[in-house]
């Protein structure tokens, strides 16, 4: 009995000396400290002309498959935003951020979903170098052309466009790396950055040796060979200018790393590709303000890649093959986005592919033409911190394992929600 | 020649004896001008005639920081949706709020309507009281004394010349004042409607009551239910006008005014809000005789 009594009474003297000093006077108290956070929601509502388990197998014709929807890699599940027929909850983003000490800030940003917590991001940058210098390290989105840096819910659609998702997959170039960039000591704005990353992603880049019998026990080489060290490298200008209320800014960005795309553990034709590959963008923004709420967007980005390397697959016949592959593939999305006021926005966006040439042992394999998507959303706001959004979109870039081609409608209703510090946007 | 010789080399030290100034709002850039004089320039980063809280971050603006030597701003959370990136990707270590060559003009004031509760169901208030504060002319005294000290801490070299503007002004302002002061005294008292109050501290000034505003909470847009709200207030309590920004779109209090018959009066916020207003004297020359 007094053994209980003893703790317990300790922890109610704990409890109430706590609760008797008032903030100000707790000498040790450094609540004061804490950092900036805040907590953003999004969560749909998704209505698609496509079955859940037929979707995840559609592929975009020479560029990728498994775009949509969700699917497993092993005892990994991959779901992209807006995966499933009904509701979904996207994510939580956690976000974290404070001055480290005079030198140097650190942000943290954290995706909550139902498979479990990604690191977004996590970086530190010094801007205390001078010069127009700023540093940063850790895990980040590179500032490749002008949407990948942003994320998911400071975009204008609910959903990636598709030259981006097809190419970069839905984080787009999210690595972990370090960033050097430079803003001119210019009247007009003019930046020029460069990145050194590690080169994991999953549809583009990749350095990992992969084991080639899992394809074929008789596979000669057993392996695709791998490198060690960071292996994508990114550079990018920007400039922009002001005419009256319009702003231009422009940029145009290149990223070039070793490639590995494993899909050596698919259940149907399994296949990996090793090599090397290059991304060039070009990105243009023409935002025009009609007062202070108000304003014109058009926003514009071209991408365009090159992978050389090999093939290393089974044939009809279950033969182990490894042909040397190129391809050569390109597109752009388009979108212009009109702000009525604090409550109302809305917009259309053109995606297509354009050009998509697949070359195997030096042999053109034909592909599909009019690989394009159609969107159109609108938006209501009741505050900064709360958006709900309607977007319809028409999607004919996705064919189905019979080489057919499999037209898209998709309704989305969005609602993303955000408490917590103010999250100041760049342009 | 020898002219020009002497010419060239003394040209690059003026250009260094010019200190380049970044400021949030021209009300800002025109007073640290006016004690500054020709030994700083300013740059001014918002638009006069735009919503203070919404300024769009244009890229120029980025480079404008980055060019600065010292940066003032308002403070009080007015820049909140816009500075902060700015700052951040212009890599300037002069600019960063922990540099001695940064000024927090709220700092220097005292606020008033800081609310004894920070929740955002109360719309988007701003937790360290009213930032508005520049609308009163006391301020802009103060807001002159802090500026010629931060001036005089970045380049004490010219202590002489910051000293000698800043008491030129003070003498101006004064007797501006007292004319403000005498032009305003019959309308103490008066109630007054505002959009979102960002009149608080004129108000103060001159004795008039804000009884209430056209949007339900701060940051929130009008509603029906709310504008009636306001249309039964008029009725009861009788307030001369409207005080409108010239920001918001006047359409509400356009109505309201059809359904009460008082006035809506425009009431600049900020040198350029409105054309002719192009310092400020010439603000509160046009603030102290908009109610008429």
């Amino acid at each position: 009995m007094k053994k209980i009594l003893l703790p317990s009474v300790l922890c109610t003297a704990l409890v109430y000396g706590a609760d008797i000093l008032p903030p100000e006077k707790r000498t040790f108290d450094q609540s004061k400290f804490i950092p900036d956070i805040s907590l953003i929601m999004d969560a749909s509502y998704v209505d698609r002309n496509v079955k859940d388990a037929e979707v995840g197998h559609l592929e975009v014709p020479g560029v990728v498959h498994g775009l949509l929807g969700s699917h497993s890699h092993g005892d990994d599940n991959h779901a992209t935003y807006n995966a499933e027929n009904g509701f979904n909850l996207n994510y939580a983003e956690l976000v974290l951020s404070s001055s480290v000490d005079p030198f140097f800030t650190m942000d943290g940003i954290f995706h909550f979903s139902e498979n479990g917590v990604e690191i977004e991001e996590l970086f530190f940058t010094s801007n205390a170098l001078g010069h127009g210098t700023k540093v940063k390290g850790g895990k980040f989105n590179s500032n490749f052309g002008y949407l990948n840096e942003q994320h998911h819910h400071a975009w204008d659609f609910a959903d990636m466009p598709l030259v981006y998702e097809a190419f970069l997959g839905m984080h787009g170039i999210n690595e972990v790396g370090a960033q050097i960039q430079w803003t001119a000591p210019t009247p007009f704005y003019l930046m020029a950055g460069f990145e050194i990353l590690q080169g994991e992603n999953e549809q583009m880049f990749g350095k990992d040796t992969i084991d080639l019998t899992v394809i074929n026990a008789a596979a000669n080489p057993e392996v695709a060979e791998g490198d060690d060290g960071a292996s994508l490298y990114v550079g990018y200008i920007k400039a922009s200018h002001d005419v009256g209320n319009t702003t231009l800014l422009g940029g145009i960005s290149y990223a070039q790393g070793e490639s590995r795309i494993n899909h050596s553990t698919d259940d149907e034709g399994p296949h990996v590709f090793s090599g090397d590959a290059k991304l060039y963008g070009a990105d243009l923004v023409i935002l025009h303000a009609l007062d202070s709420y108000s304003s014109i967007k058009l926003q514009t980005e071209f991408l365009s890649r090159e992978l050389d390397g090999i093939q290393y697959a089974n044939d009809t016949l279950g033969n182990f093959i490894s042909p040397t592959m190129v391809k050569k593939q390109n597109g752009l999305y388009s979108q212009l986005i009109y702000t009525h006021d604090k409550n109302w926005r809305m917009g259309v966006r053109y995606d297509t592919i354009m050009q998509n040439d697949v070359e195997k042992d030096g042999v053109m394999i034909e592909q599909p033409d009019g690989l394009d998507k159609y969107t159109a959303m609108i938006e209501y706001h009741t505050s900064e911190f709360a958006r709900f959004r309607v977007q319809y979109s028409q999607d004919y870039s996705m064919f189905n394992e019979d080489g057919q081609r499999e037209k898209i409608n998709t309704i989305i209703l969005q609602a993303n929600i955000s408490i917590g510090a103010h999250a100041a946007h760049s342009f | 020649m020898k002219k020009l010789l002497t010419l060239l080399t003394l040209l690059p030290l003026t250009l260094l004896a010019h200190i380049n100034i970044a400021v949030s709002y021209p009300y800002i850039g025109a007073l640290t001008k006016t004690i500054g004089g020709e030994h700083i320039t300013t740059t001014v980063l918002a638009k006069g005639n735009w919503d203070p809280h919404f300024i769009v971050p244009r890229p120029s603006l980025i480079a404008k920081v980055r060019n600065a030597d010292a940066l003032i701003m308002n403070g009080a959370q007015l820049e909140i949706g816009w500075l902060p990136p700015l700052i951040n990707r212009a890599g300037n270590p002069k600019t960063s709020p922990s540099a001695t060559t940064f000024l927090n003009l709220s700092h220097h004031v005292e606020l008033i309507n800081k609310p004894s509760e920070v929740n955002r169901k109360d719309g988007d208030i701003h937790p360290d009281g009213n930032p508005h504060f520049h609308l009163d002319p006391k301020n802009i005294l103060l807001l002159a004394k802090t500026i010629r000290e931060f001036l005089i801490s970045i380049d004490a070299e010219h202590r002489d010349v910051y000293e000698k503007n800043y008491n030129d002004f003070f003498e101006m302002w004064n007797q501006k004042m007292s004319e403000w002061n005498q032009k305003m005294s019959e309308k103490k008292g008066l109630k007054v409607i505002q959009f979102h109050d960002n009149l608080a501290y004129f108000n103060q000034a001159y004795g008039l009551s804000n009884i209430g505003t056209i949007e339900p909470l701060p940051g929130i847009p009008p509603s029906s239910r709310h504008t009636i709200e306001i249309i039964n207030l008029i009725q009861q309590q009788n307030p001369c006008c409207i005080l409108h920004d010239v920001y918001h779109s006047t359409k509400t209090a356009e109505f309201i005014s059809q359904k009460t018959g008082i006035k809506v009066v425009l009431m600049p916020h900020d040198i350029e809000s409105l054309e002719n207003i192009n310092d400020l004297a010439s603000l509160f020359d046009y603030l102290t005789s908009a109610i008429k």
